[in-house]
Order: C-alpha cells, then structure tokens, then sequence
C-alpha cells in the first residue's frame, strides 16, 4: 500500500526540523533553530509533570534529526495546551512541532490505533455541520458520568427546546462542508487510516499468540529520564 | 496586544460552538441574554460549521480541511454583515484566528483552498488575501463582556457580594496567539474582572491558576489517569484557596471540571465544595435570568441548587 502523504501538514523535507519548519501547522516565525535547551517548555508542560514526557527532549531529538521519535510513546502524551508555547523564550513551539510529528507517525502508521476514537467526527462534520463526542469516547463518559449524564443526554433535545434553542445542533451547510472534506481528500486519507488499524489489529492478535512483545517506549536514548512508561490505551 | 478600546460591539456574528451546543446549551442562551440587554448587534447563522477544533486536536483533521473550512466560515461570516467572530470556546478561536493568518499569509494553502472552492462551484467561498484580518476579525465573547462591565454594573439586579470566585481562563485563548490576549497573558484577569462587577470577591492568584484543564483532546480517552490528575492538581488547589465558584469561557473546560469533578472525587476519594458556570452564565444569572430556563443548568453535572438557594436565587 502507497503511504498517504499529507504533504501541508508533512511536506516532505531532508531533516525532521525542515519538514516541522515548513508545516501548516507550525508558525511561520517558529523559532525551533534558536532554541536553547533551557527546559522552560518542560517546565510548564502538564503531562511532564505527571509523567516522564518532555518537550525539551523531543525537541533536541527534531533538531538531532532522530526519526526514532516518530515511533515513541512521548510524542502521544501532549495535552496541546500551548503552556509551551507561551513560555518559551525564543519563539519556538514544541506543542505544534509534536503536532507535525504525529502527522508524520500517521503517515507511516504508527500510532494510528489511537485515532480509532475520533475518526466518526469527519462523517458527523461533513453530515451535520457539527461536531459531536464521538462514539467511543460518549461510551467512556456514560461509564464515567453515569445516570445524570445519561439522563440529561436524553433530554437534551427538550433542553434545548425549553431554552428556545432548535432541538438538535444541526447547520444548514448546503453540503458544501462534504464536498471541502471530499476535495481535501480527507476521506481518502480516513479510508486509509480505518485500513492500517484493521491491519495492525489483525498483526496484534497473531503476535499476541507468540507473545514477545516490543515494549518501544522510553527506550531511544531520552537522557536520564526514569522509563517512561505510556499509558495504556482503552480498547475499543 | 489588543486594548478595551478595540473591542467592536456591533456586526459581531455569534459563532456557534458545538460543544456548548451538546453540554451547556445554556452557555449560548446565557450570551445572548446578555448580549440583547447590553445593546450589542450580533447573529447567529445556522450556515456556519463547525470550526474543526475537535477533529483537529485529536490529529484527525489535517491543517488543509482545517484551512479550508475556516475559509468557508469566513466567507459566512461576510456575506452577512457580520464578520467579527465571537467565540464561545476558546478552541474555536484560536483554530480560526490561526487559519485566518495561515490563509493570508501562506500563498500556496490559499490557492490550493481556492482551487477546492472552484472545484466544487463554490466560486462564492473564494477567500483573497487579507479578506479577514486575524487581528481585528476574531474576538472571544468573553472580551465583549469585558469591555461592557460598566453596562452590566448598570444593569445587574442581583449581587453576588461575598461570593469567593476563581476563573479559569482557557488554555487555547491565551496560550496560542498570546500576543492577542486583553491583558497579561502569563496572568489573564478577564473573567476575574467582570466577575468583581458582579459583586463577586475572585481569588485573583491560587497556585496552578495557569494550569490546563486537563481534557487534552484525545487525552481524556487515550491517557485518562494523566488527564484526572492534571485537573485534580486545580480543584485540590481551589479547595484550599476556599473557593466557592469556579467561572470559565470553554465548554471542553467546562465539560472536565464540572462532568469530572464528581468522577475525581470518587476515583480519588476526595471531596470539593465549588460548582461550576460559564462567566456568561453567571452575568446572565446577575442581570435577572432564569436559572434553568436561560443559564440551562440542569445540564451541569455539579449540582447549583445547594449554591443558588444559598445565594437567594430560588
């Protein structure tokens, strides 16, 4: 199978620093060369503080051009929060550099189980307009919420009646936002991403039967980090 | 940075946030019971999409769709007469502010969103540079709020004198294009201030005020026990600041602090004495609304009852 290559979000490049450079999802005043190391990224990151994932490395592994980061845990643990990117002092935006870096994983495969979750939204987008929770994950709020939340969600259209709202949330896009997801090739590029976890599923059960398995976090030369453990994902 | 004086109070095109629309319909309905009593000329347009926020930050959406349903929502926002989008979720925002100064500035996504546009005979989608200004074009409700609080002094019916608030001021309003904020971005006091109108004595500093939320997009989902803690470290710190109300301007924010705070408090086996509401919420609440028939909090998961009888309100 020919790899999908998002080349706005990927294009492709020499070095990982170029490709993060030349993003559309990096700014145009990234300030990834300047960077200095100081830590401040890590400093303010949430998941840094509660577990071992560090932007400061993840940035010195981009600028090492060490495409081994590609296939770490750490790039999957960003809270997108931007903390990083306020604080950093030489402009530079380790959130928006691991963006890049997860697009690049999705291109090769790796990591695309996750997005397992979240791929209904595109068809609920280009559907209704809206965005919505997506299946799995409103599964795992029932779980987590229970009876109120369930409850509410079922009286969710007369809520919105009672408030003078239209029932349902749903826009009048005249089907222009299918078409811009068709002529994006978003769904050609969900088709392929639905094939490549069918594929690594099926992988999984067979190496599942002769066990061995390859534990690949924390384990590309993070400098004096304790083993960073990952979390484990839900299975869906 | 933008100052007071650059909030526009009119052709303000209220942008529709599906996660309000889902979990806090009243967040809307409390804006615009506001927005209606302070004079303030907006619309809401039922064309408008959705921003691709949550598609966006959970890695679905590549910056291409991004782009170019953003251009869509402009040229919505335009042929109205109503281009100045006023979000109600900070992830609107910043996915819209940023999208606007991508298609301005970089030659080869605009013309590539233009050639999709002609494609598909949506000739009238067509966006030209510099057709919306990232700048002057994209505002947070919040912000208009802001810059009304002595209309809203004015027209309050309802003090909340005494009342320990603390805010929590959305990650993707301040962090992303911080040099945008009304304010200090490392300190953001927008909800605190118009929240003082009210009556209201905020916490103004209480550790990890700067903190996330801790929702992450698909970190919820995929890390949930990082996700909890991270919002377990601001609730145990609100705990011990003696805050009784916790303000926001996000409804992802919303949906982890007040969805997951009894979650937190089982899983965790403590206890919190704060509720949650939107700022809007709580000015609506000020100026004389209904309780659940305009600020809808029988959506919220934390209970107000206890928090409304207390202050006189029913």
């Amino acid at each position: 199978m020919i790899p999908y290559v998002n080349e706005y979000d990927t294009p492709e490049c020499k070095t990982l620093a170029e490709t993060a450079k030349k993003s559309i999802r990096t700014p145009a005043s990234l300030g990834l060369d300047r960077c200095i190391q100081c830590g401040a990224c890590t400093a303010s990151c949430p998941a840094a503080r509660f577990t071992d994932y560090s932007p400061r490395q993840i940035v010195k592994k981009v600028l090492e051009n060490d495409r081994s980061v590609l296939e770490s845990e750490m790039i999957w643990s960003c809270f997108y929060c931007y903390s990083c990117n306020l604080r950093c002092p030489r402009n530079n935006s380790p959130v928006t550099i691991v963006q890049v870096l997860r697009q690049m994983a999705i291109n090769e495969g790796i990591g695309v189980e996750k997005l397992a979750y979240f791929l209904e939204i595109g068809e609920y987008l280009a559907e209704n307009g809206a965005s919505k929770i997506p299946g799995p994950g409103a599964k795992n709020m029932e779980r987590d919420l229970g009876e109120r939340w369930i409850s509410f969600k079922k009286n969710l259209e007369s809520i919105r009646d009672e408030l003078g709202l239209s029932s349902k949330d749903i826009r009048n896009t005249h089907g222009e936002v299918q078409a811009i997801l068709e002529a994006t090739g978003y769904f050609e590029r969900e088709k392929w991403i639905k094939a490549k976890i069918q594929e690594k599923l099926l992988h999984q059960l067979l190496e599942n039967q002769c066990i061995k398995r390859e534990n690949r976090s924390g384990d590309f030369g993070f400098e004096n980090d304790r083993r960073y453990p990952g979390q484990p994902a839900f299975i869906i | 940075m933008k100052t007071i004086e650059d909030i526009p109070d009119s052709q303000l095109l209220l942008f529709k946030s599906c996660m309000v629309g889902q979990e806090y319909p009243g967040v809307e309905t409390s804006t615009c019971y506001v927005f209606d009593k302070l004079g303030i000329d907006y619309c809401i347009n039922d064309e408008q999409s959705c921003c691709t926020g949550i598609g966006h930050y959970t890695d679905i959406f590549e910056g291409l769709t991004t782009a170019a349903i953003a251009a869509r929502n402009f040229a919505v926002a335009k042929s109205c007469g109503y281009p100045n989008i006023t979000c109600l979720c900070s992830t609107c925002y910043a996915v819209n502010k940023e999208a606007c100064e991508t298609l301005n500035t970089n030659t080869e996504v605009r013309e590539k969103v233009n050639s999709i546009f002609r494609e598909k005979g949506l000739e009238n989608l067509v966006y030209e540079k510099d057709d919306m200004n990232p700048r002057t074009n994209f505002y947070h409700a919040v912000e208009i709020l802001l810059s009304k609080v002595d209309k809203i002094k004015e027209q309050k019916k309802f003090d909340f004198s005494g009342i320990k608030t603390a805010s929590h001021h959305a990650c993707h309003y301040y962090k992303v294009k911080y040099l945008d904020v009304l304010g200090n971005p490392e300190n953001p006091q927008l909800i605190d201030n118009i929240a003082a109108t009210c009556g209201a004595e905020p916490v103004r500093w209480y550790e990890d005020r700067t903190l996330t939320c801790g929702m992450g997009f698909s970190q919820l989902h995929l890390n949930k026990s990082t996700s909890l803690q991270v919002t377990k470290a601001k609730l145990d710190s609100l705990q011990r600041a003696g805050v009784e109300l916790m303000l926001h301007m996000c409804p992802n924010c919303q949906i982890q602090y007040d969805r997951y705070q009894p979650v937190i408090e089982k899983e965790f086996g403590v206890k919190y004495d704060m509720v949650h509401m939107n700022i809007a919420q709580f000015v609506a609440l000020s100026m004389g609304a209904d309780p659940y028939k305009v600020c809808g909090f029988q959506t919220h998961s934390v209970s107000l009852e206890g928090f409304l009888e207390k202050t006189g309100i029913i």
